[in-house]
């Protein structure tokens, strides 16, 4: 088992497009909250503390790392090298837990670095503008959601390219459900049903819920997790038995 | 040792191997043989765990491919040249294979230069001719020293050097012991590399054994005779039931043997230069096995279709 980690590993780091896609989910939050932090706040108050504007980023690296996940599975087949993987580890149940150990790990690791990259600097920023903040405060808690939210995404990712074995399906599914289709599809559920709907839409209502405050309409923290898990549990189930069951 | 024994495999109402039996002994080259769509591809697929069989099985030395352990040290393959990341580097292609059967870098190493990619080794696939894809999944199916390789159309794209390197590879491989099985087109090379051969026809295995077996079946044999008295020779091996077909400097006998013409031309003080038993070759023999279950077939050139208007 070991062995197949390692060779997963190293092939999500000897491919361009993961690389690239994974540096720009821990980069462009942090360009974009270093610039916020070298020009807003002309008047010296930080209203949030830091980790809670940071958690607004949480969607944007948890979906491109949900890209990660999908390029993990799809690239095998795009590239036929999912042939030689399965000649390799037969049993396919240890390549898919691998699959699913490496992209989590992968996801962990690039929403530390994000989280980091975007505190540190921005503090030492604010700090030298001699600006009034937070950098953490009360809400460690959004940090954790940040990363906890990358991580099912991008398992979320790595099983909607297991289910449509391409690329553009994959992606398409996983950027248009949360962004679009979603919210259409519950907020007609909520007009024709008269009531708040949304809470129970598994990406918005529960997964981004997760770095959010508190609404008394919304579910809790836990509620709210555990809605999101079992969202991302059904594809990881419907992608590993497919996965095991489909010829390659 | 591999044995197959009764593997079918049906796509939808269409059955691409149809219980579908044979062995392939260790120390031997055995040619995989069959027309296009014959099943050849998905038998291999099916040995190797990557297509699910709807009934029969495969072994490896008494074990299915899915219960050994470390399999790439047991069972080498190459089905595709193709199958490779284009933006990763060769090494970095036989480095992410190796892990996973617990096989050191060294020996990645080993085998590239084997193969003779050495200076290649960190030039991404992309840039790869497929002659260098050939020789890097050939590689990927030596990596771990197996005692079974198979290799699926392995000289595609090489050039003629690549293709007598693949043959004596091959022929290396068996010599120490090893089970080679090997499916080609390219049936010229086949027949001087194959000990053993397999034809299968619309998923059904045709013939199976020795080269030699296949070629009495099935290849068309005669005498060749060049002599100065050929029209007299002639006329007496036709009376012993034989039949003629005149070349320029002589004639082929057909329906006699060798034997029999030289018997009767020495019983008739008839001077021969040359009297030599021919056998058509391995495409011939091939071509008349095959000949029923071919289902792609193209139209002959001496067809209109052929001279239809250029758009």
């Amino acid at each position: 088992m070991i062995g197949v980690l390692k060779s997963e590993l190293f092939k999500l780091r000897t491919t361009r497009a993961t690389i690239i896609v994974a540096t720009c989910s821990v980069l462009l939050p942090a360009i974009i909250f270093g610039l916020t932090s070298l020009f807003a706040f002309t008047n010296g108050e930080v209203g949030d503390s830091l980790a809670s504007m940071v958690g607004n980023f949480a969607p944007l690296t948890g979906l491109l790392l949900g890209v990660v996940g999908v390029l993990c599975s799809t690239q095998e087949y795009s590239q036929g090298t999912i042939r030689i993987t399965l000649v390799a580890t037969p049993n396919r149940l240890k390549v898919f837990i691998a699959k699913l150990l490496t992209t989590f790990i992968v996801s962990v690791v690039s929403a530390w670095t994000m989280l980091l990259l975007c505190l540190l600097p921005s503090a030492l920023i604010l700090s030298f503008r001699d600006a009034e903040f937070v950098t953490i405060g009360s809400d460690i808690r959004i940090l954790f959601s940040v990363v906890i939210l990358s991580a099912f995404l991008s398992v979320l990712g790595l099983s909607l390219g297991l289910v449509f074995k391409s690329s553009p399906g994959a992606i398409s599914a996983l950027l248009l459900w949360p962004t679009i289709l979603e919210g259409m599809v519950f907020g007609l559920l909520s007009v024709a049903s008269g009531r708040n709907m949304m809470k129970f839409s598994p990406v918005q209502g529960n997964g981004f819920r997760l770095i959010a405050q508190y609404t008394d309409e919304s579910n809790t923290w836990l509620v709210s997790l555990t809605y999101f898990s079992a969202f991302v549990a059904v594809f990881a189930v419907l992608g590993a038995v497919l996965f095991t069951r489909r010829d390659a | 040792m591999i044995v197959v024994e009764n593997l079918t495999k049906s796509y939808g109402s269409k059955k691409a191997v149809d219980n579908l039996s044979f062995s392939v002994t260790p120390g031997r080259v055995t040619g995989f043989l069959g027309p296009n769509g014959s099943g050849k591809s998905t038998t291999m697929r099916c040995m190797l765990g990557l297509d699910k069989p709807d009934a029969g099985v495969a072994t490896f030395d008494g074990r299915k491919y899915a219960d050994i352990e470390s399999p790439l040290k047991h069972v080498g393959s190459l089905l595709d040249a193709g199958d490779a990341h284009k933006g990763r580097t060769a090494r970095n292609h036989l480095r992410w294979i190796a892990m996973t059967n617990g096989i050191g870098a060294s020996r990645v190493d080993a085998v590239l230069q084997m193969v003779g990619m050495q200076d290649a080794a960190r030039t991404r696939v992309g840039k790869f001719s497929l002659g260098m894809r050939q020789r890097l999944g050939l590689a990927v199916a030596l990596l771990g020293d197996p005692k079974v390789v198979i290799l699926d159309e392995p000289a595609n794209g090489l050039d003629p050097e690549g293709i007598r390197w693949t043959r004596d590879v091959m022929r290396h491989l068996a010599n120490e012991g090893r089970s080679v099985l090997v499916s080609s087109h390219q049936l010229v090379e086949l027949s001087l590399v194959a000990d053993d051969l397999i034809v299968i026809g619309q998923g059904k295995l045709i013939s199976s054994g020795p080269i030699g077996n296949f070629m009495t079946q099935h290849a068309k044999t005669w005498v060749r005779v060049v002599s100065p008295q050929f029209d007299a020779l002639a006329a007496l091996v036709t009376a012993q039931g034989g039949t003629v077909e005149r070349t320029p400097d002589g004639g082929d006998f057909h329906a006699v043997s060798a034997i029999t013409v030289g018997n009767i031309a020495a019983a008739n003080n008839i001077v021969l230069h040359e009297l030599s038993p021919q056998t058509g070759s391995l495409e011939e023999a091939f071509l008349d096995a095959t000949d029923a279950s071919v289902e792609y077939r193209g139209q002959s050139t001496t067809t209109n279709v052929w001279d239809a208007p250029q758009p």
